[in-house]
C-alpha cells in the first residue's frame, strides 16, 4: 500500500522535529541517526528515505529557516531603505528564524557550508548558498548594482557572510548583539567596496 | 566630519607634519615626525566609517604628533638604546591607539586640546571641551529595528503610534529618536549601539596595553586603579534601567519653580538598551547661542546650570560626569532640560567626606589644611614627598576650581582671563603628566572642564555663593565667625545630609588631575 503524501509530509517533519530536539539536548555530534529513528518512531531504513544523513535533516531545517526569513525579510522592507539596511535587515530577519536552532549550528554550518574544496558537496548547503545570493543580487540589482552570478564581488560577499554565520554561531553575547555590530561594518566594508565609496554610507554624519 | 583620506606621503607628509609639531630639539622632531608619519599613513581597518576618527586625517596626525612628543618628552633623558626601546613601545602605541573603537574621538579630542594650546584663543578651547564625550557609531533604522525586536518583541512602529527613521541626537552610547506614544506624548526614545560594553571593554584593555610602558614608574598602579574607574563607571553607563531610576532620583529633588526640567521616564518602553522619556522642546548649545541670545537669558541659564548641577550632587552626592553638551535643552520658555543622566558618579561615603573637608578649610581659608587635602588627594603622605613642583601645580588647578566659591556677587563664568588662567593650569599638569590622584577626580574633573566650557560660551554671569549657600544649606558668614571666634583649623566633617534636605559641600572640586 503506498501511503499518501500528506502522511509522508507528516513523517518528515515528525523526522526533522525530533532530530531538532535532540541535536539541541545533545549536540549534533553526539547525536546519531538510530537515536532519531527511534525518537520519530520509524524504521531506520525508511528514514533514510527521507534524508540520507544528520547533516541533510540539520540543513534542511536550515534552509526552512532561512527561507521563511527571507519571506519575512520582503514583507518588513519600507521601500526606503539604502542598500546597506536592506542587506542588514536580511540578514538580521535570516538570523532570527535561525536563532532556535543556534545551539548546535556550529558543526552543521561548518560542513555544509565550508567555502574550502571538498570530495562531497552537501546539496543542502550548496542551496543555501544559491538561494541567499540571489535574493542578494536581487537587492543589489533594485539598488542599481549589476551582480553577475559566481563574480568576485558575490564571492567576497558570501565570505564575509560566512564569518558572520561563524562568530554568529559561537556568540556569547545578550541577543548576539556583538554579532549585529559585526554585521553593520562587515556590510558597510561590502557596499563601500562595490560603490568605491570611501566617504561612509548615507547614514554617515 | 570629513573623511579625509591620508593624501601626502613620505617626505611632502613629513614636512606637513614637521610644521605642526613643537618647535624643540630639530633631529628629535624629525625621529618623531616619521614615526608618527609611518603609523599615521596606514589606515586602520575602520577608516572612513562614519563619525569614527582616522588616524590618517590631518587633526589626527596633528593629535599624535603631539601626543608622540608629550610622551618622548618622558625619556628625554634616557640613554640611545632605552630611546630606541622607547620608540618602539611608541609605535606600537599610535597603533593601538588607531584601533580603539570608543574612545579614540575622545582621546584624539584630548590631544588636539594640548595641541592647540596655548595659541588658541579661549573660544575655540571652549568649543573643544564640551566635546570630550565619548561617541558610538550612528546606526541605520534597519538596526534599530532588530534592536527593537530584540528588546521589546516589537517592531518601532508597532510599538509606537509614529517613530522618526532619524536619529535628532547623538548620544553617548548610541543615539535619540523622536516618536509619539499612543496616548499621545512625544518622546525621545535613546537606543544603545549593540556591543558597546564590549567595545569600551577591549579599548580600555588596549589603553592599559598603551600605557603599559611609557616609563609611570609610581604613577602606575594609579593609573591602572583610574582605568578600572572609567570603566566601571562607562559600563554602569550601559544599563539604561540603572539610569532611569537615576533620573527620577533626581528628578524628584526639583519642584516645578526650579525651572529645571528632568524629562519623565516611560517604564513600559524602556529596557537596558533602550530608553523612553518625555521629549523637550527646545534646543543645544550651539543653536541657542546662534539666535544672539541676551546677556540676561544667558545669566539665566548659568544660574540654572549651577543650580541644576549643585543639586544633583547636594540631594544625590552625584556628578554628572558627562559633559554632552547635548545634555541640556535650552527651552523655548526659557527652562532648562536635563536629559541625559547616563555617566554620572555617585560619591562614596569616604570621598564625600573627604570632599567636606576640602570645602571646610575652603570657607575658613585655612592655606595649611588646604596643603595636606592637595598632598592627600594626590596620594601623597607629604608634601616633601608630593614635590615642591607638583604641589604649586595642582595648588594652582584647584584654586582656579575653586574661585567662585570664594567670590562675593555675580561671578563671570565668561571672564577671558579667568578661563585662561584655568585652561593654563590644567595644560601645565597635564603636560607634566601629573596624573596620580583619587580616581574619583577624573570625573570630578570631567564634570567642571564642561561646565566651565559651556558657562563660557554662554558669557554667563551668576550669584554662585548664594545659589552655593542655599543648595548645601550652609552659611558661609555664620561659619566663618564660628572659625572666628573659636580659633579652631581642626577640619570638622559634616553629617550626610538628611534625604530631601538641600545640604551637602565641596562641590566640584577636582584634585590631582
Amino acid at each position: 500500500m503506498r501511503i499518501s503524501e500528506q502522511a509522508k509530509q507528516l513523517c518528515r517533519a515528525r523526522i526533522l522535529e525530533k532530530a531538532a530536539e535532540l541535536f539541541a539536548a545533545r549536540g549534533f555530534d553526539q547525536t546519531t541517526t538510530r537515536d532519531i529513528a527511534l525518537a520519530a518512531g520509524v524504521a531506520a531504513g525508511t528514514m533514510f528515505n527521507y534524508f540520507p544523513s544528520k547533516e541533510t535533516m540539520a540543513m534542511t531545517m536550515v534552509n526552512e529557516a532561512l527561507a521563511r526569513g527571507r519571506e519575512e525579510f520582503l514583507t518588513r522592507l519600507e521601500g526606503s531603505e539604502s542598500l546597506e539596511e536592506e542587506l542588514f535587515l536580511l540578514i538580521g530577519t535570516e538570523l532570527r528564524r535561525l536563532r532556535p536552532l543556534r545551539p548546535f549550528l556550529g558543526p552543521v554550518l561548518e560542513r555544509s557550508l565550508s567555502p574550502f574544496p571538498r570530495k562531497s558537496v552537501c546539496p543542502e548547503g550548496e542551496t543555501a548558498r544559491q538561494e541567499h545570493l540571489e535574493c542578494v543580487r536581487q537587492i543589489m540589482q533594485r539598488h542599481g548594482f549589476s551582480a553577475p552570478r559566481e563574480d568576485v564581488a558575490g564571492t567576497i560577499y558570501w565570505s564575509l557572510y560566512l564569518g558572520i554565520l561563524a562568530f554568529w554561531t559561537g556568540d556569547d553575547s545578550e541577543n548576539q548583539e556583538a554579532s549585529r555590530a559585526l554585521i553593520d561594518y562587515a556590510i558597510r566594508t561590502f557596499v563601500q567596496m562595490i560603490s568605491g565609496n570611501v566617504q561612509g554610507g548615507p547614514h554617515a554624519r | 566630519m570629513p573623511a579625509e583620506r591620508p593624501q601626502k606621503h613620505g617626505i611632502e607628509g613629513r614636512a606637513s607634519l614637521l610644521d605642526l609639531m613643537p618647535q624643540q630639539e630639530e633631529a628629535a622632531r624629525r625621529r618623531l615626525a616619521e614615526l608618527v608619519e609611518s603609523v599615521a599613513a596606514r589606515r586602520p581597518p575602520t577608516t572612513s566609517f562614519s563619525r569614527l576618527w582616522i588616524l590618517g586625517s590631518l587633526q589626527a596626525k596633528v593629535t599624535c604628533a603631539y601626543l608622540a612628543y608629550w610622551l618622548r618628552s618622558r625619556w628625554a633623558d634616557a640613554d640611545e638604546r632605552e630611546r630606541l626601546k622607547s620608540e618602539t613601545h611608541l609605535k606600537a602605541a599610535l597603533e593601538l591607539l588607531g584601533t580603539m573603537g570608543y574612545l579614540r574621538g575622545a582621546v584624539m579630542k584630548l590631544g588636539q586640546m594640548l595641541a592647540t594650546f596655548p595659541d588658541a584663543l579661549p573660544d575655540e578651547f571652549a568649543r573643544l571641551l564640551p566635546a570630550l564625550h565619548f561617541e558610538a557609531p550612528p546606526m541605520h533604522y534597519a538596526m534599530v529595528r532588530e534592536v527593537f525586536l530584540d528588546e521589546f518583541g516589537k517592531e518601532p512602529h508597532e510599538l509606537f503610534e509614529s517613530f522618526e527613521r532619524e536619529a535628532f541626537a547623538a548620544a553617548s552610547l548610541g543615539q535619540v529618536h523622536r516618536a509619539r506614544l499612543r496616548s499621545g506624548e512625544l518622546v525621545a526614545v535613546k537606543i544603545q549601539y549593540p556591543g558597546i560594553a564590549r567595545t569600551i571593554e577591549a579599548d580600555l584593555k588596549n589603553l592599559r596595553l598603551l600605557m603599559q610602558p611609557m616609563r609611570l614608574g609610581e604613577d602606575w598602579d594609579n593609573v591602572v586603579a583610574k582605568l578600572a574607574e572609567v570603566e566601571r563607571v562607562l559600563l554602569a553607563e550601559t544599563d539604561y534601567l540603572a539610569e532611569a531610576r537615576f533620573a527620577q532620583e533626581v528628578g524628584n529633588s526639583f519642584t516645578p519653580e526650579d525651572d529645571i526640567v528632568i524629562p519623565r521616564v516611560y517604564p513600559d518602553y524602556s529596557t537596558r538598551r533602550v530608553l523612553t522619556t518625555e521629549h523637550l522642546e527646545g534646543v543645544h548649545l550651539e543653536e541657542f547661542l546662534a539666535g544672539n541670545p541676551s546677556q540676561e537669558l544667558c545669566d539665566r541659564y548659568t544660574h540654572l546650570l549651577t543650580v541644576a548641577t549643585l543639586r544633583a550632587l547636594y540631594r544625590t552626592r552625584c556628578l554628572l560626569a558627562d559633559p554632552n553638551p547635548g545634555n541640556y535643552i535650552f527651552m523655548p520658555d526659557g527652562r532648562l532640560g536635563l536629559v541625559d543622566f547616563g555617566c554620572t558618579r555617585r560619591l562614596t561615603e569616604e570621598e564625600w567626606q573627604f570632599q567636606c573637608e576640602v570645602e571646610e578649610a575652603l570657607l575658613r581659608r585655612d592655606e595649611e589644611e588646604m596643603e595636606r587635602l592637595i598632598v592627600k588627594s594626590s596620594l601623597y603622605d607629604s608634601a616633601e614627598q608630593m614635590g615642591r613642583e607638583r604641589l604649586e601645580l595642582i595648588g594652582t588647578v584647584i584654586r582656579w576650581q575653586l574661585e567662585p566659591w570664594l567670590t562675593d556677587g555675580l561671578f563671570d563664568f565668561g571672564d577671558p582671563d579667568f578661563f585662561r588662567r584655568g585652561m593654563d593650569a590644567m595644560v601645565g599638569v597635564t603636560r607634566k603628566g601629573f596624573m596620580r590622584g583619587m580616581p574619583v577626580h577624573i570625573w570630578t574633573t570631567r564634570f567642571i572642564l564642561g561646565a566651565r566650557g559651556i558657562v563660557y560660551r554662554l558669557k554667563g554671569r551668576c550669584d554662585f555663593q548664594a545659589i552655593y549657600r542655599r543648595e548645601s544649606g550652609r552659611n558661609m558668614a555664620a561659619e566663618c565667625a564660628e572659625t572666628r571666634r573659636s580659633g579652631r583649623t581642626a577640619h570638622v566633617a559634616m553629617p550626610p545630609p538628611p534625604p530631601g534636605e538641600g545640604r551637602g559641600e565641596g562641590a566640584d572640586v577636582g584634585l590631582g588631575e
